[in-house]
């Protein structure tokens, strides 16, 4: 079985990518112009920014970036494509030939990462067919991958890998991803169009493997095809269209010229996903812990890499945590250091004593008082099922409730609830 | 002589603007040369403007049915550079449907020629030429693909000019094919295209392609006649041609004459191209964001875009669907790409020659013809009087088409290329040229005394 992904992102510039219309308007037709509309006589003008993004992303996916890259008219006639061609790119786009490690431990192949422009929205509403132009132009960055994907859960960790190589590119991954799925069970090869989101596109994925496995059992020929997932349904259906007979009489577009990649600054790549392995190795704490904090949080890997001399990754880890739970703005390095420090010192500040130290009040007796609270509330509900503690002996996770009572309370970290509760009973078996 | 400083330091009588359009336009009843005037002459210069370059609010429609009625929302960069140095915009000329033409019969009222309105006046840019012909002063923004400007300025006895590639923006300009297509100048004198050209030339931000050019002016008092260019063509042609020769030569030309036989793939290659590219524009003249419009919503998606496609003239047909084809991928390496090659191998070619000299030519193998007989040759026929012309105009390369001669009545014309962005020292030949031969008009409208 192979998975085949063609991914398209959209670029987080402020204009088009061939002409300066803004890239955030929402009501239809407002951001619009004679060359994204196609008008007679304009002509498109490159998006230098545009470019820069799908290089760094070319760059981030281990691409070879040719030393010049150009682009071409893919002619089709649909309404919501104003100029009856798309620009995209073809034999020279930013990027050929790179990876991703995905946490399997094995790569899978990027084939090409090319930049090309959106086409309008089609709204189908009663008896009418509405067109948004606000889309048309809009950059994109279409990656597409070889077929190395052989798992649902493989698929999983690719799209969250490249989620997050993208989001620390700058680009804005809150807006699902557009993906076609290509799947081969057998020989024959399926596409399914236009799905968005990662769980219809596991879904997706599910739906088609079992529908090919099936077809194979039961001996029936697959046809290669192009089929679209329907949310509603759960399912994909054929569209009809076949791909394979497309023809779109490519030409070289000589509106534009050829695009020299040498001197593009592009963004310095972050694999979050590796620093959080080599990390929790070289720390000695839960590679799971880091990858939470740091697989799509910019601030928390600032963090972390400015304290991390400085102090344990331990309390520097919780005091992130804590921070992103309670602050409200972002952290001053003086708010960080009293809180590693806090945590340091055995103490465990709650909401009040970070809200406290980052108002700058005198927090130590404060925070010490959070903590205190909780050992209080601890000793008290030890003390009510004082029964238990013979219990205990034997049955170390009897106290258990205790930590949920607590937190539910404090609204506390459960590790050091636990933590505490631990050090408290020792004291009562002493 | 410079038209334009004369016209401007001139005196003009009462009412003189409003005149000479109300001329013009009766004269445009029988010539055609305008497919619209505006009626707004100011005190600048006037200049007319190919009827597929965008004037803010006038409408643009490339002589297409399926483009009436489209109103640009911006000027072209051209038209803007013009208006900015105040010249008066006075209307849109009349051409071969989308540039698709050589003798201005592609339109749905076709120019006829100023000399005579029993003969072509050339295409596509056939309208500009016409006006060219018929007004003391004026100016024509005209455009070339692959002799639209040199085919209908030497059917009309005017000047011709077609800039290298990417001297003046394509911004505003409805694509024929995008890497051919040059915006040009016609006038009545070298002088005055010298005097447009350095005005309104230069990179624009809005056109990718534009260039701002390193210009030289190389005259090497030389002169070269290619074997394939000049032979086996009309034989009246060919012998006013010589005399032609003959008196550059008493100028201080060196003649010298040279064989290039690859120039000969030059029409294949640039009929490909061109087709290729004109053929991916067309399908966007879908008939429901501008120009004509389908106000039937009932009918179904085929039959609606359909119905606009019937709008399209015959030669526009013929190019969609040669054009498509030799892109469609099975054919493509067989043609396309092959062209492509052709085209840098024959400019490659060509730099070698003109590094010795300007090339000379008559513009057209043909004397004027009559719209009768033109109108009867097939489409393959009337690509081949384009030998002249396509050479230049597939390389890019800079090309003027003068009068230095008429036959019965009618003017003979010659064209002169040279290497990119040596377009002054080959405008400065003509400008030499016109000192010792002066050019006849039939009328002259707008003439001051």
């Amino acid at each position: 079985m192979k998975i085949g992904l063609e991914v398209h992102v959209a670029l987080p510039t402020r204009s088009k990518l061939f002409c300066s219309c803004r890239t955030d308007a929402e009501e239809p037709n407002t951001a619009i112009c004679p060359i994204c509309t196609g008008m007679p006589g304009s002509k498109p003008v490159l998006n230098e920014g545009a470019l820069t993004l799908a290089v760094s992303i070319a760059n981030a996916l281990k691409c070879k970036v040719p030393a010049a890259t150009s682009f071409v008219r893919k002619v089709y006639f649909y309404p919501d494509l104003p100029k009856n061609f798309q620009i995209t790119q073809k034999d020279d786009p930013v990027g050929i030939g790179g990876e991703i490690s995905i946490e399997q431990g094995k790569k899978v192949g990027i084939r090409r990462v090319q930049l090309e422009e959106d086409p309008a929205k089609i709204i189908r509403q009663d008896d009418y067919t509405l067109i948004d132009f606000n889309r048309s132009g809009i950059p994109l960055v279409e990656i597409v991958t070889e077929p190395d994907i052989s798992a649902e859960d493989e698929l999983r960790s690719f799209m969250t890998e490249l989620k997050s190589i993208l989001y620390y590119i700058g680009i804005d991954i809150d807006k699902e991803l557009k993906v076609d799925l290509n799947i081969s069970v057998k020989d024959a090869r399926v596409e399914v169009k236009n799905v968005t989101g990662m769980k219809n596109l596991l879904d997706a994925a599910r739906y088609e493997l079992q529908r090919q496995e099936k077809l194979v059992k039961a001996k029936q020929e697959i046809v290669q095809e192009t089929r679209s997932y329907s949310e509603k349904d759960m399912h994909t259906v054929s569209s009809r269209e076949k791909e394979s007979d497309e023809e779109y009489g490519f030409i070289f577009e000589p509106d534009l010229t050829v695009y020299r990649t040498k001197g593009i600054k592009t963004a310095e790549p972050v694999y979050a996903s590796r620093l959080a392995r080599e990390y929790a190795k070289k720390y000695g704490v839960g590679e799971s812990t880091i990858r939470e904090l740091i697989m799509f949080n910019k601030e928390s890997l600032e963090m972390i890499e400015s304290y991390k001399g400085k102090h344990d990754m331990k309390p520097i880890l919780n005091a992130i945590s804590l921070l992103q739970r309670y602050a409200t703005a972002k952290p001053t390095a003086a708010t960080f250091e009293k809180t590693v420090g806090l945590l340091e010192k055995g103490f465990y500040p709650d909401k009040e004593a970070i809200l406290g130290i980052e108002s700058g009040k005198k927090v130590e007796a404060h925070a010490a008082a959070g903590t205190g609270e909780i050992d209080k509330e601890i000793k008290h509900l030890i003390k009510e099922n004082s029964k238990l503690l013979k219990e205990y002996e034997k049955n170390p996770k009897v106290f258990n409730f205790i930590i949920g009572a607590v937190i539910k309370k404090y609204k506390s970290n459960p590790r050091e609830v636990s933590e505490r509760l631990e050090r408290i009973l020792e004291g009562f078996k002493r | 002589m410079n038209s334009i400083r004369e016209f401007l330091d001139a005196e003009k009588p009462e009412g003189y603007g409003k005149r000479v359009l109300e001329e013009l336009s009766k004269l445009n009843e029988k010539l055609n040369a305008f497919n619209n005037i505006t009626g707004r002459l100011g005190e600048g210069m006037p200049f007319s403007v190919k009827d597929n370059i965008c004037v803010k609010g006038v409408e643009t429609t490339a002589s297409s049915r399926i483009l009436k009625g489209y109103m640009p929302a911006f000027n072209a960069t051209v038209v803007q550079r013009m208006l900015d140095n105040k010249f008066s915009f006075i209307g849109k000329t009349n051409m071969d449907e989308f540039g698709f033409g050589s003798f201005g019969l592609n339109s749905q009222k076709p120019a006829r020629n100023p000399f005579d309105e029993n003969y072509v006046a050339g295409g596509s840019s056939s309208g500009a030429a016409v006006a060219t012909s018929v007004l003391k002063y004026h100016v024509a923004m005209a455009e070339s693909t692959g002799g639209s400007i040199s085919a209908p300025a030497a059917f009309c006895g005017v000047v011709g000019f077609t800039p290298t590639y990417g001297a003046l923006s394509r911004h505003g300009l409805i694509d024929y094919a995008n890497s051919l297509d040059k915006i040009g100048i016609m006038a009545r004198h070298a002088a005055d295209i010298r005097y447009v050209f350095e005005m309104i030339r230069g990179q624009d931000p809005n056109d990718t392609t534009s260039i701002e050019g390193k210009y030289a002016s190389e005259d090497r008092k030389r002169i070269i006649l290619v074997d394939q260019l000049v032979n086996g063509i009309d034989k009246e042609v060919e012998s006013s041609f010589m005399g032609l020769v003959d008196k550059l030569e008493g100028m201080g030309y060196k003649i010298i004459r040279k064989s290039v036989p690859f120039i000969e793939k030059a029409i294949p290659a640039y009929y490909t191209i061109a087709m290729a590219e004109a053929s991916t524009h067309p399908a966007s003249y879908s008939g429901f964001k501008y120009g004509y419009k389908n106000e039937d919503f009932t009918q179904h998606y085929n039959q609606f875009f359909t119905s606009a496609r019937e709008q399209f003239g015959e030669e526009a047909k013929r190019r969609i669907v040669l054009g498509t084809f030799v892109r469609s991928a099975s054919v493509r390496d067989k043609y396309y790409s092959k062209a492509l090659k052709v085209r840098s191998l024959l400019l490659h070619e060509l730099e070698g020659v003109l590094n010795e000299g300007f090339i000379l030519s008559p513009t057209m193998p043909i004397q004027v013809p009559r719209v009768d007989d033109a109108g009867s040759l097939t489409p393959l026929e009337v690509y081949k009087t384009d030998i002249m012309t396509i050479p230049p105009n597939l390389c890019g390369l800079p090309h003027v088409s003068f009068p230095y001669a008429y036959h019965k009545g009618m003017p003979l014309a010659a064209q002169l290329v040279t290497k990119q962005w040596n377009d002054e020292a080959m405008l400065g030949l003509v400008d030499g040229w016109e000192k010792g031969f002066k050019y006849r008009f039939k009328y002259n409208i707008g003439e001051l005394r």
